[in-house]
């Protein structure tokens, strides 16, 4: 018994003039609950793991313009116990799998059937900055209680605090100097994302020190692992933390090229290579794997069958 | 439960006498706010959130290290030279601050329902035994809204209105497991009223440094009463109770006619009323999303909760969100400031 993946997706802003997370992860959801066949009423959870939206909104929370937007749960208010709860999750490129773990909770102890996670990042000013190591992207993924299987079945997550300064980002308010004409801004909070070198060679050696510690305290080593599911997919990091790791390249899931700079979609693009190549199907073993700014590495492991049983 | 509460003051007649157009918007009257703390020099989400977690630390058993897991619910994120941090999570730098290290983190974003999220998620960690103890913490540097409110603000139908009642300040609350027997939290939960996502919008400010934010205020307060009425029998009937038998609500402190108004509907369409219903905006303002645990700390500060009590927490905010918490006062209360 265990919280399994329904459904997985995510997609690129191609051709997107003017990308919009909103949009980005609207579409995903929407793609995400019709591939799974499911209504959007269905879903008790929606978390959304995205970081950078084109307006900055601080408030309501992303996800409740999400849910409205798919049209879970509207009208009435829910009594009787099944309405929809929305809600923004923050920590970067490990956000996913912080979500993952508390839908997997709330699954395990049955306060929802059916969890969604949401992620999607553009640009703040609609514009790339310099430096900003992503591009637009977002992704949906569900999850649900299945007796037949043990799905998520561990959670680790490890920070590495001498790190924090090597990837940091922030709204800067910049002020217009002279005189101000009529009707022009006093001036403008800026995103700034500042990535020193190094940083995705540092993430890697994090990854490894983080994903060997977890793996120890369960009773197992690189080699039990069928299938790797990793984020970011820059080669610097991945092709680094694979060799260090010493996990063969036909044991991990590859995120198509068109998604390899996405942000807070990483680990759903990943997961999503690791189900269409029908891999994760056929994995006892996966491992989610994904590092970010903190340096922050998050891990779960994904398990056909639970520990212990007879195959 | 822990607070950091900014030692200057801001009166609403000091306030509004710093508005750039002649108002005469009468706002003591209209909130009940007589004040409300804010941030000084040096002063930011970020250290209000540190001070808060120190002082939970305090009037708990726990120390940093036993914290397994903890989540910032901040909706502000100043912290040193940027407006807003994004990266690395707020949560990162308060946990390493307080000496929490090893807890898991993130960031967490439901507007002035962030805190009783955090308890809601957590509390689901920590019955399931996943985690024995868990920490919610935010720190509120908001009043920069008031101020860049205020360089606009022309009459009361303006909807940034209610950018003026907001104060500064930090809140944390320790969850963990009960002893056996012991008493604890009965019925928490949450529903999002998504078709009213757009009431109330805030977003990085272009007059200021900050945020502006942009409030249809009557129609969220007849929305909310109408809708949180029925929610609020649906969770006393699930404790098993009456609205009657709760000792002390707290709801969202936004203003004190917004709380008496909705009470009263409450007792209107329920039957029944609970005995207390707390309010302290008079000298605090709305503290976003702090406003639930500040009221709570002031009451166990104050003796005034004992062992026994059932307190009611209802979360309001932007989305629309609706969450409440009924669990009943331990024995710790009695002893509350004198824990060490």
């Amino acid at each position: 018994m265990g919280a399994c993946i329904e459904a997985a997706g995510a997609l690129a802003s191609h051709g997107l003039r003017k990308p919009s997370a909103r949009h980005l992860a609207d579409t995903a959801a929407r793609r995400c609950l019709a591939f799974a066949g499911r209504d959007a009423d269905d879903v008790d959870v929606l978390i959304n793991a995205g970081v950078y939206r084109e307006d900055s909104m601080g408030e309501p929370a992303l996800a409740a313009l999400i849910q409205e937007d798919i049209g879970a749960n509207l009208g009435q208010p829910p009594i009787g116990g099944h309405g929809t709860f929305s809600f923004d999750l923050a920590n970067g490129a490990c956000g996913v799998i912080s979500a993952i773990r508390l839908e997997t909770g709330l699954l395990r102890s049955g306060v929802i059937r059916l969890g969604a996670i949401v992620t999607s990042d553009v640009d703040p000013n609609l514009t790339r900055p310099p430096g900003a190591p992503f591009q637009p992207a977002g992704g949906a993924m569900l999850l649900r209680w299945d007796d037949g299987a043990a799905g998520f079945t561990d959670f680790g997550q490890e920070t590495f605090p001498e790190y924090e300064d090597l990837f940091v980002s922030g709204l800067v308010w910049r002020g217009r100097h002279g005189i101000r004409p009529l009707r022009r801004t006093a001036g403008k909070n800026h995103m700034v994302i500042d990535m020193k070198p190094g940083y995705q060679t540092r993430l890697a050696d994090c990854a490894e020190e983080a994903a060997r510690r977890f793996l120890r305290q369960l009773g197992m080593d690189a080699g039990d692992i069928d299938l790797l599911v990793p984020a970011p997919a820059w080669p610097e990091f991945l092709d680094r933390v694979r060799v260090r790791l010493d996990i063969p390249g036909d044991r991990v899931a590859y995120t198509p090229e068109d998604l390899a700079g996405a942000h807070t979609t990483g680990p759903i693009a990943a997961l999503q290579a690791a189900i269409k190549s029908g891999r994760l199907g056929e994995s006892r073993n996966t491992l989610m794997l994904a590092a970010g700014a903190g340096i922050t590495v998050a891990l779960a492991l994904y398990r056909q069958t639970p520990p212990g049983s007879r195959m | 439960v822990g607070v950091k509460l900014p030692s200057q003051r801001l009166t609403t007649s000091d306030l509004m006498s710093q508005t750039r157009h002649q108002t005469r918007i009468q706002l003591e009257r209209l909130t009940g706010i007589h004040e409300r703390r804010v941030a000084g020099p040096g002063e930011t989400s970020f250290t209000l959130a540190v001070g808060a977690a120190r002082d939970c630390l305090a009037h708990s058993r726990h120390q940093a290290a036993d914290i397994e897991m903890l989540i910032s619910t901040s909706i502000t994120r100043s912290r040193g030279g940027s407006s807003q941090s994004f990266e690395p999570p707020l949560s990162l730098y308060i946990k390493n601050a307080i000496g929490a290290g090893q807890a898991a983190n993130f960031d967490l974003s439901n507007a002035c329902a962030g805190m009783l999220t955090g308890v809601f998620l957590l509390q689901d960690l920590v019955t399931r035994g996943e985690i024995s103890c868990g920490m919610v913490v935010s720190g509120e540097y908001i009043s920069h809204l008031s101020h860049n409110a205020a360089q606009q603000i022309r009459s009361l139908f303006s909807k940034q209105l209610a950018s003026l009642t907001l104060g500064d300040a930090g809140a944390a609350v320790i969850v963990e497991q009960a002893p056996r027997g012991a008493d604890g939290i009965d019925v928490i939960g949450f529903t999002t009223l998504a078709e009213h996502s757009r009431l109330c919008l805030a977003f990085p400010s272009n007059i200021g440094p900050g945020a502006q934010m942009y409030t249809k205020s009557r129609t969220l307060h007849r929305v909310a009463i109408e809708d949180m009425a029925p929610l609020v029998a649906e969770a006393i009937s699930e404790a098993g109770i009456d609205l009657s038998d709760i000792d002390y609500l707290i709801p969202h402190q936004t203003s004190a006619r917004a709380i008496r108004k909705g009470t009263a509907e409450f007792a209107r369409r329920l039957g029944a009323k609970p005995k207390h219903v707390v309010v302290n905006v008079e000298e605090y303002g709305n503290t976003s999303s702090t406003t639930l645990f500040l009221a709570l700390h002031k009451y166990l500060r104050e003796q005034r909760l004992r062992k026994g009590d059932r307190v009611m927490l209802l979360a309001l905010a932007s989305g629309i969100e609706i969450g409440m918490a009924i669990f009943t006062v331990g024995s710790e209360a009695d002893n509350y400031g004198r824990m060490h």
